[in-house]
């Protein structure tokens, strides 16, 4: 590694990551120098208070190599000037994780272009930073961070100016069960010219209460981060605990994380694409959507107990032999991918509902690659991103899996890329059911190492997720990081509706169907 | 166009057909459901309309509100709904920990409710806060900032317990 204009202070492989240290002075230069060389994504960036041990803080950016199944991970240490040359300039997909940083641990980009607080709104005080070990906080300061009335330095929204230009401000209540989220649509007539978001009203300090829990306790809230993800995220948290560990999930156990990780994609995929018809004023396929979901998840009920698919995931395997069901999946997905047939014909024939998604929120392949779009909404836009493909886990290789890549990049697009991930759902369920595994389901006795750390991830249904976790030294939680998929992919929907009229945004939000809560975190 | 919407309502292969498991749990909803409707007349004139607020939720408690309104719940035929505007409401119904940065926006959507309203702390974590109680973004539960009427536990509370709390409930206040 000579050609490189930064140095490399140490660096170590564990499994597929590749962990690279550099003077933080060189953070930027390494991370550019990554990206470019390795055609890589910016999969997540985030912060450890180590200062007990080293006194310092540490970044970390994630890149991942998907040609060679690969993930390098660069890292600096940052002490006494707590301000370290902001990447977002050369890689704007950094922009949210740098200002995230900044409102956990205090930690300054240097040339971040809007530098603005992302997670904590006005009035949460100044200079309190909760992920630092030594973090506390009074309850004067929390009852004023609830009331919500002092308003230190207002957050400042992007504002277009000119004749005829509006402002309507939308949320954070909706008018339907949605989630809390705040929006502000700068519109001349009907036409949006800009759209700016503001989130984080569902935060709930989730990374910092997986430090109060141990790990097994953690596995509980990892499936309560975001809900229609309850498996996609268990299933990661999972993983990075035991990639930690060195753990190898017996063949039984990670057929079945398969198994239902592909259910969890379905129940998400069917009503999503009839949530879309809501959309779009087309009831009757809004209406056969839901059936259809509600019936998956009443399978979901009866095989694991819960209609959220939560309970199946433990470390080190699964709780429940799920397989020995395998009648019931078989015979209530016959039945259901009858109806989903029937469901998509309907859809495929209704000219007015395709007419309302064609160049609709569209959102070019340059602008996805740029801010690092995943999942379902990358693959639409032309960009073959799917963690079961770039770095296969559980049992994606030996289904021999292939992601659908499509290139409009519009709702329709988004739709069709659900279809087809529903499709290839179906085929691995049956296929899975099809199969023989040993008998374990949980693996033997393991000890949890000190100081060590590791990633997990999954493709959930809404794109790539990931899990980065660090033991203390007493085998304890030292730091556990998570990022959905929906924290990436929001910025997606100023360029998505920029153009569209109004009336189009209620269909694109569908198209995407983001979460809130898996977001805020 | 026409005639495609007509084809596809009538045409055999795009009918809802219900499997068996469903036709069970129809009969129960449809027998609890009648009940409440009684109970609706009663208090409300014919009409319960619910206010949902997300105050934090994992996102699961809300789906479970939605679909109450599918197919096979289809509440609205029983004169209960969930409407756009607090002022058209009679019951908020609340989910989530009460994040801190939810708070304000909850006490304003309640204020704008007309009285006489109830208030429902929907789901574990709107209870008591749940898994995340102690931590420091949330206030841990509905009653802590508003006075609460009724709990639905659950993690989260499926459809058909919503709607069966909803009906005990609203039998006592008969
Ligand atoms: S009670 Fe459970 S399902 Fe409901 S919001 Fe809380 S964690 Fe989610």
């Amino acid at each position: 590694m000579n050609d490189q204009n930064y140095r490399v202070l140490s660096s170590e492989t564990r499994l597929n990551e590749e962990y690279i240290e550099v003077a933080k002075e060189d953070f930027r230069t390494a991370c550019v120098s990554v990206l470019k060389r390795h055609d890589a994504f910016l999969r997540l960036m985030f912060c450890t208070d180590e200062r007990a041990y080293t006194g310092c803080f540490r970044i970390y950016a994630v890149f991942s190599d998907s040609r060679i199944n690969r993930f390098i991970v660069i890292n600096s240490a940052v002490k006494d000037n707590l301000a370290y040359p902001s990447i977002t300039p050369d890689i704007p997909a950094a922009h949210w994780y740098e200002r995230e940083i900044k409102d956990m641990f205090g930690l300054v980009p240097e040339g971040h272009p809007s530098p603005q607080r992302l997670v904590f709104h006005e009035s949460f005080p100044e200079g309190s930073f909760p992920l630092r070990k030594d973090w506390s906080i009074s309850e004067d300061d929390l009852k004023q961070w609830s009331e919500g009335m002092v308003v230190k330095e207002p957050y400042k929204f992007m504002r277009v100016e000119g004749e005829g230009i509006f402002e309507i401000p939308v949320g954070p209540v909706h008018a339907g069960i949605i989630e809390p989220g705040h929006f502000r649509f700068s519109a001349i007539g009907e036409t949006i010219f800009y759209l700016d978001s503001r989130f984080f009203y569902t935060h709930k300090g989730i990374e910092k209460q997986f430090e109060k829990l141990s790990f097994g306790t953690g596995v509980y809230l990892s499936e309560r981060v975001s809900g229609t993800s309850s498996f996609s995220h268990s299933s990661a948290y999972c993983m990075a605990f035991e990639r930690m560990c060195g753990i190898e999930l017996p063949d039984r156990a990670a057929a079945i994380r398969t198994l239902v990780t592909e259910m969890e994609r379905l129940y998400n995929h069917i009503g999503d694409i009839g949530n879309m018809c809501a959309g779009s004023g087309l009831t009757l396929g809004y209406a056969k959507g839901a059936l259809i979901k509600e019936r998956l998840m009443q399978l979901n009920e009866r095989v694991t107990g819960s209609r959220y698919l939560r309970g199946v995931n433990t470390l080190g395997g699964v709780e429940s032999d799920i397989l020995q069901k395998s009648d019931d999946i078989r015979s209530t997905l016959a039945h259901v991918v009858k109806d989903y047939r029937d469901f998509m014909d309907l859809i495929l024939h209704s000219l007015s509902h395709i007419e309302r998604m064609e160049t609709t929120g569209y959102v070019a392949k340059d602008i996805a690659a740029a801010l690092g779009i995943t999942g379902l909404a990358a693959r639409a836009s032309g960009i073959d991103d799917d963690m079961r493909k770039c770095h296969p886990h559980l049992l994606y290789e030996t289904l021999g899996f292939e992601s659908n890549v499509l290139t409009k990049g519009d709702d329709y697009a988004r739709m069709l890329a659900r279809a087809a991930d529903a499709d290839r759902s179906i085929l691995m369920i049956n296929e899975l059911l099809d199969m023989h595994f040993s008998k374990d389901l949980i693996a033997g006795s393991y000890s949890v190492p000190s100081m060590q750390y590791a990633l997990g991830y999954s493709e959930s249904p809404r794109g790539s997720l990931f899990y980065w976790v660090k033991s203390d030294h007493e085998g304890s939680v030292f730091r556990v990081k998570l990022r959905s998929p929906s924290y990436c992919n929001w910025s997606a929907m100023p360029f998505a509706v920029n153009g569209d009229i109004v009336p189009d945004f209620p269909l694109t939000n569908k198209s995407f169907n983001l979460s809130y809560s898996g977001c805020d975190m | 166009m026409l005639k495609h919407i007509i084809k596809n309502l009538c045409s055999r292969r795009n009918t809802i057909s219900i499997c068996p498991e469903d036709i069970t749990a129809e009969h129960e909803l449809l027998k609890s459901l009648e009940e409440l409707r009684d109970d609706i007349d009663a208090i409300y004139g014919r009409s319960l309309r619910i206010r949902q607020v997300d105050a934090g939720s994992c996102n699961a408690c809300e789906w479970e509100c939605t679909a109450l309104s599918n197919p096979i719940y289809d509440i609205q035929r029983f004169g209960i709904d969930f409407v756009a505007s607090p002022r058209h409401a009679d019951m908020l119904l609340v989910t989530g920990p009460v994040s801190r940065q939810m708070e304000l926006a909850l006490k304003k959507t309640y204020d704008a409710v007309p009285d006489p309203k109830f208030v429902v702390a929907c789901g574990d974590c709107a209870f008591n806060g749940g898994i995340y109680s102690g931590s420091y973004a949330v206030t841990g539960g509905v009653s802590k900032v508003l006075k609460v009427d009724l709990v639905i536990p659950g993690c989260p509370p499926s459809p058909l317990k919503i709607v069966t709390s909803l009906l005990a409930f609203l039998k006592q206040q008969r």
